[in-house]
């Protein structure tokens, strides 16, 4: 699987920065194989043609607040192929959840096992959701371990975090 | 919904055995006091005294600490541990370290015969191991811009036991006689200051203080989100540590005395804790657990301890007797408020990563107990109030310079430790579980003094 570097430019431009040259920088610094992932408060599309031309497809997603995530990845592997990641990139392939749970008010690790019970529950390829009050840390490695996949990312208002959760199919 | 990567976490392998390690130190450290070695039967900074303060603040408090950062960092960034190897190589490197400072300090008070290469070796060994620590939670940090609120504390704290150690590495060679002493006649007398500052108030405190924000919020159900939350208590608490590291230093180079940097420093810290004390009397009030558990109320029990330890302090300031009350501020800074709150968290932290390594793995597929099941606080609150009323009792002998009267309160605080470690004992052998629910197909009783990952 590719390693990807983070460059957030968010704060540079809300500070009324520049951030072309930090991109660049940052490209200058990657390893072979390795690809950039950038965070963005809109879509960058002139972006997109100068990586193009400096060998890396990319694959865009938008986050909850408007703001974008990049994939820059070098031609050589496509951004498709390779292992299964656990966490998906791009949500309309998954169907409507079967189970959606509201377990903000819940004492941690309350949460964990509520949502651990219901995908087992859950027939293969079906789908969970589920609001919690925090970033469920302790979650997400069992729920790789037995090979399920999942989404997850804070509200706009950052006051809950939404996770949907898909059975290894 | 658009998505963000993610990396989970889990249980750091060596956690519990720094909190073994750590718990160690303090009974020893308590059980000499019983007998009488150390401060108040001999000077405040001679090396009897010494032999405990470091006991309990690198032994007990540093090693808690440290164990519980490995656990926790990870969790307040969302990344992975750095280099999870490099933690037994650290733990080997404070325990080998504070045994051989330890023997040069009684080797100073001539309880032994040692050469006077005990002290620099010891302080070398426990730099090395707290290098190891700072690399690994630091670079964690960084891969983590821009960081959290508790997470800034936990980097100042980095920095202060960082400024700490270096102050430790230095004394060491004067007192072992090398020639670093003679160009700093006023090295020791000032820095021992800055040392402490930065190791109980920068190191211990801080870091606390960050890691409680978080704590406190997930156990009290109180919403944790607002960015404005902790920057007071932040901002003014490291400008007063920064004032204490970097105006101590130019006082000691220009060798104008420590009491105005003390003095702005002291201002700073008090505008710290009071922001912080408001900060947590917020996630209190809007709190949406409305009881609360064991580990919850002795953190603010805690808490309060370091409320009155500052109060005291700057009363005792303000009327300069703040020399003869020392002692019984230290105890108060380090039992009430420190060790208070570091046994009320291992009270909530063992059961927990014992509960997750055990039944984490069935979850779902099998009935499994709560975290609450594994402990039983009833009988735990016994040992935290008889804690808490040996600890008050022992400053309050100290404060009226009853040198027995401090023994028999550090008797009962030793005997409060020991049935508290027998209920972390409990939660790891899982021997307050129903049966039904104990050891369902697939969980196993975990080691005690290791976790598996």
């Amino acid at each position: 699987m590719t390693d990807f570097i983070d460059v957030d430019v968010r704060p540079i431009l809300r500070a009324g920065g520049e951030p072309f040259s930090i991109i660049m920088a940052a490209l200058e610094r990657l390893e072979p194989g390795e690809g950039l992932r950038l965070l963005a408060p809109f879509k960058p599309v002139p972006l997109f043609d100068v990586m193009a031309s400096k060998g890396f497809a990319h694959r865009d997603a938008e986050l909850e607040g408007g703001d974008w995530e990049i994939l820059f990845k070098p031609h050589d592997g496509s951004l498709e192929a390779g292992e299964p990641a656990p966490v998906a990139l791009s949500d309309d392939d998954w169907p409507e959840p079967a189970v959606r749970l509201d377990n903000r008010d819940l004492d941690p690790p309350e949460p964990m096992v509520r949502i651990l019970a219901s995908v087992e529950r859950l027939a293969p390829g079906q789908t969970l959701s589920a609001l919690l009050s925090r970033e469920p840390v302790f979650l997400f490695r069992e729920l790789t371990k037995r090979g399920h996949q999942w989404r997850g990312g804070f509200t706009p208002q950052r006051d809950a975090y939404q996770l949907t959760v898909k059975v290894l199919a | 919904m658009g998505s963000k990567p993610v990396i989970g976490t889990s249980v750091c392998k060596w956690t519990v055995s720094y909190f073994a390690l750590a718990v160690v130190w303090l009974l020893l450290a308590e059980v000499l006091m019983v007998a009488g070695f150390g401060f108040p039967h001999s000077d405040i900074g001679g090396p009897d005294t010494l032999v405990i303060v470091h006991m309990v603040c690198v032994g007990w408090l540093s090693t808690a600490l440290c164990g519980a950062l490995f656990q926790f960092v990870p969790v307040l960034v969302a990344k992975p541990l750095y280099a999870e190897r490099w933690t037994p190589v650290a733990l080997a490197l404070l325990t080998l370290g504070l045994i051989v400072l330890l023997a040069g300090f009684l080797a100073l008070g001539g309880h032994l015969n040692g050469p006077s290469w005990l002290l620099p070796l010891g302080a070398g060994l426990l730099v090395a191991g707290f290098a190891l620590v700072v690399a690994n939670l630091g670079m964690t940090l960084w891969s983590a811009r821009p960081l959290p609120a508790a997470a800034r504390f936990t980097a100042v704290g980095l920095a202060c036991i960082c400024v700490t150690a270096a102050f430790g590495g230095t004394f060491s060679l004067v007192l072992s006689g090398t020639g670093v002493g003679a160009l700093w006649p006023d090295l020791l007398p000032s820095g021992v200051s800055i040392h402490a500052i930065a190791g109980l108030g920068g190191w211990l405190t801080f870091t606390a203080m960050g890691v409680s924000y978080r704590l406190l919020a997930m156990f009290m159900l109180a919403p944790d989100g607002d960015a404005e939350l902790g920057r007071l208590a932040w901002r003014s608490g490291a400008a007063a540590l920064a004032v204490v590291v970097v105006g101590g230093v130019l006082a000691l180079w220009r060798a104008t005395g420590l009491n105005l940097v003390l003095l702005l420093a002291g201002a700073a810290a008090l505008l710290s804790l009071a922001a912080y004390g408001s900060d947590v009397f917020g996630l209190y009030r809007t709190r949406k657990r409305r009881a609360l558990e064991l580990n919850t109320r002795m953190s603010l029990l805690s808490l309060g301890n370091l409320v009155a330890a500052a109060v005291l302090g700057a009363a005792s300031a303000a009327a300069g007797s703040l020399q003869s009350h020392a002692g019984a501020l230290a105890f108060l800074v380090a039992f009430g408020w420190l060790t208070g709150l570091v046994l009320a968290n291992l009270y909530k932290i063992v059961p927990f990563l014992t509960w997750l390594e055990t039944y984490g793995p069935v979850m779902g597929r099998a009935p499994t107990p709560r975290v609450q099941d594994l402990v039983a606080e009833r009988r735990a609150s016994k040992w935290f109030v008889l804690f808490f009323a040996g600890t008050w009792a022992a400053v309050f002998m100290l404060s009226i310079d009853s040198a027995l009267g401090f023994r028999i309160a550090v008797a009962l605080v030793t005997l409060a430790t020991l049935g508290l470690c027998e209920e972390l004992v409990r939660a790891r052998r899982l021997a307050d579980v129903a049966e039904s629910l104990r050891l369902p197909l697939g969980a196993t009783v975990p080691h005690l003094l290791v976790s598996r990952n």
